[in-house]
């Protein structure tokens, strides 16, 4: 018999207290445990009063605020009535790659998102497009990873043009913008003589802009399947000439003090601030700052050019990508895309996309509305210049998918730009750390 | 009383109640302690103890957040961590940072606490000046000192109406940013050491410095040879601390200088590790640079509390 069976009553049970204890304490730990311990789970699909959710991942910038995603959602609510849109806002437009990430991980990404860099990492939480649903895009098969094509390829940025002002120019003397590199230089020279600083930069992406312009001219022009050997192990950064040359040059922008070193520690709405109150004469800069100029006081005294090369001949560093993307968990993809074709083929909604963020859609048939600003008209007829000569080239960086350099890369390109034009490293020194960021990320 | 107890109980069933008396003796009150333990050390461990665990078991793998296989890569993160000159060099500016953010909060703590162990409304008004920053939240900080130290900030235009053409790029010249960053958290730690040197000093017998006095000590004599020694308790308390967070230095790094500026110019490991694992999608890798940095702050506050503690007095 067992010495349980032996207790006498009382003791066999245990008191009221203690049982309520008992059980307070394993419900407790039941709760804790679910709760504290178990993972997120993904929203589920939800049809209310016939109308199918679609969760939308936004990135709200000064240029791109709420209101503005909120008003482009709205026009296809209208024109697809079965559709109910939820705004997800990422924390900042830098970090919204990062945080879409960090969602996907966790089983949580919207079911659509817009402006995904790195497509590489996020390939395999994204649903690919088909032939069929790509046959308004005018480059379908852009950006592709692996073959796939998960985001569509709806606008064209140029990147860097270079934006300048026409009132410093002439007051340093200077009665055009220059053709060939060594012009710019003497542009340069002449503006830091008349006490102006030749370059805005700032931040990290922004100083790197002219870099991603020496990198079009004097290694894409040349070797435009870099990238893809680079990819392969066929090519590295420091034993590269045509990187090591143009990495070179944008050195010694640094060090001749036409880019201000001092400038490197403000943020990109600063920079942009900066160039339009004057207190630079260049600014190297992707398509998109158009509607900022446009926007501005100044918007006449803006004029733009291509980064020249050494020989002259027009080369242009364009991507075309950036669109919606649809989650391959998405709890209705057939909503989740009949969204995202509707958004990116609207053409109210293409319009809008052109004046608030002067993208250049890249969708058959279409033409931006006559009454954009001159700085995004000066812009696109760049562009439209560069396609008839088929002078772009990737913009290095910026490229997407199999193109695309490998995931984190383009953070480590960024700083190296600024050690650079600090001067804490010189040009071996960099290319060799990308060379050994490269291995790591592989 | 247990035996007697016990032997007042007929027939075999004392055998039992004696068992169960002595399990309770052993055990007083486990039930309860557990009900209120419970909740504590399961948020301990769910929180705690298990993400360390996972992230031992995950510096073993090549995990990565997105990619769907993750396999067994044994200890290669831990060789690639040594030759990595991004880590290495994380490891070199957390030591900086962690050296100036433990030595410069204690020396400045304790001369402002001695000067403000005094009575009077304005001392009371200075204390709470002192501590003001430790209540305020770290990125709000870190937003407010970027402003102040940006070129066009006004430091820098401060310095201009003075002459200075030139004044120093305080966050954007790598030479100085990491010290600027030092500063800060310096800067917003100090309230804390002035706070427990203060109750330190509050503690010190003042029969001890009048004995001193009559034999003739100075005031520095006093300080160095009564008071001091009796601020041990303190300096060991917040040396731990300050040691503690200057080694998972993150949100300010994050949002003053993001880590540059270039490549890892202000990046503390706590930086780098998140870099690594939410930028770069390298888990397994992050899980060996948090695991070692995990080892680093453990060490060393072991080492620190064991050297600091000898310094004690027991009064």
């Amino acid at each position: 018999m067992s010495t349980r069976a032996k207790r006498p009553a009382l003791d066999r049970r245990p008191s009221n207290d203690r049982m309520f204890v008992k059980r307070g304490a394993v419900a407790l730990a039941v709760v804790l445990v679910a709760s504290g311990c178990a993972g997120g789970s993904p929203s589920t699909p939800a049809s209310d009063g016939g109308k199918q959710k679609v969760s939308f991942l936004v990135f709200p910038s000064p240029n791109l605020p709420e209101s503005y995603w909120k008003s482009q959602v709205d026009l296809v609510t209208k024109a697809h009535p079965n559709l109910e849109v939820e705004l997800v806002a990422a924390p900042s437009e830098s970090e919204r790659n990062d945080y879409a990430k960090q969602l996907a991980a966790s089983g949580q990404l919207p079911d659509v998102q817009i402006g995904m860099q790195d497509l590489t990492a996020l390939e395999p939480s994204l649903a690919a497009w088909t032939e069929q649903e790509l046959k308004d895009f005018l480059c379908p098969t852009c950006g592709a990873v692996n073959g796939k094509v998960v985001q569509l390829p709806a606008n064209t940025q140029t990147i860097p043009n270079v934006f300048y002002n026409k009132k410093l120019f002439a007051k340093a003397g200077i009665a055009a913008p220059p053709k060939t590199y060594a012009e710019l230089l003497a542009t340069a020279d002449k503006l830091k003589a008349a006490g102006i600083t030749p370059f805005v930069s700032g931040g990290a992406f922004v100083t790197s802009q002219p870099w991603t312009a020496a990198l079009a001219t004097d290694l894409y022009a040349k070797a435009p399947d870099w990238m893809s050997r680079r990819r392969k192990g066929e090519v590295r950064f420091a034993t590269s000439p045509e990187m090591k040359a143009a990495t070179q040059k944008f050195a010694d922008l640094a060090a001749k003090g036409y880019l201000d070193k001092r400038q490197i520690g403000q943020d990109y709405p600063k920079t942009q601030e900066a160039f339009l109150s004057g207190k630079g004469a260049m600014y190297p800069m992707g398509s998109w700052f158009a509607a900022a100029a446009d926007a501005s006081d100044m918007k006449a005294d803006i004029g733009v050019f291509a980064w020249p090369g050494d020989d002259g001949n027009l080369r242009l560093p364009a991507f075309t990508g950036g669109g919606l993307s649809v989650s391959a968990t998405a709890a209705n993809m057939a909503a989740a895309k009949e969204f995202a074709l509707a958004f990116q083929l609207t053409k109210e909604n293409l319009d809008a996309s052109v004046k608030a963020d002067a993208l250049f859609p890249a969708i058959k048939g279409y033409t931006p509305p006559s009454d954009t600003g001159p700085v995004f008209k000066s812009v696109y007829e760049l562009w439209q210049q560069a396609l008839d000569r088929q002078a772009t080239v990737p913009p290095f960086g910026w490229e997407a998918g199999d193109a695309a350099m490998l995931p984190g890369m383009q953070g480590k390109f960024w700083s190296a730009a600024q050690d650079l034009v600090s001067g804490k490293k010189n040009v071996d020194q960099v290319l060799s750390f990308l060379d050994t960021e490269w291995e790591k990320s592989g | 009383m247990a035996v007697g107890t016990t032997e007042r109980r007929p027939g075999h069933a004392g055998a039992a109640v004696r068992g169960s008396r002595a399990r309770r003796r052993r055990w007083p009150g486990l039930w309860h302690f557990l009900t209120f333990a419970a909740p504590g050390t399961l948020v301990y461990l769910c929180l705690v103890l298990a993400p360390i665990v996972l992230s031992v078991g995950y510096s073993l793998t090549n995990q990565a957040l997105l990619r769907p296989r993750t396999e067994f890569v044994g200890l290669r993160n831990y060789e690639l961590l040594l030759r990595d000159e991004t880590f290495l060099n994380s490891l070199r500016v957390t030591t900086i940072l962690t050296l100036i953010v433990v030595i410069v909060p204690n020396v400045l703590g304790v001369a402002i606490a001695a000067l403000l162990d005094r009575r009077g409304w304005l001392y009371n008004a200075l204390r709470s000046v002192f501590f003001t920053p430790m209540v305020i939240s770290s990125v709000v900080i870190s937003v407010i000192w970027t402003r102040i130290l940006a070129d066009d900030g006004p430091i820098n235009q401060a310095l201009r109406a003075l002459g200075v053409r030139e004044p120093p790029g305080w966050l954007s010249d790598p030479d100085i940013a990491l010290y600027s960053l030092a500063s800060i958290v310096c800067w917003q730690m100090l309230g804390f050491c002035v706070v427990v040197y203060l109750a330190g000093l509050q503690g010190v017998p003042q029969e001890l410095a009048e004995a001193a006095a009559i034999d003739g000590a100075g005031p520095v004599r006093r300080f160095l040879h009564v008071t001091w020694p009796l601020l041990a308790p303190a300096l060991t308390i917040n040396t731990v601390v300050l040691l503690i967070s200057a080694f998972k230095l993150f949100d300010h790094v994050k949002v003053i200088t993001n880590g540059g500026p270039g490549t890892g110019t202000t990046a503390s490991v706590a930086f780098v590790v998140l870099q690594e694992g939410f930028v770069e999608n390298r888990i397994g890798y992050a899980s060996a640079e948090a695991v070692v940095m995990l080892i680093v702050i453990a060490a060393l506050s072991v080492i620190t509390l064991r050297i600091l503690q000898r310094r004690e007095v027991q009064l």
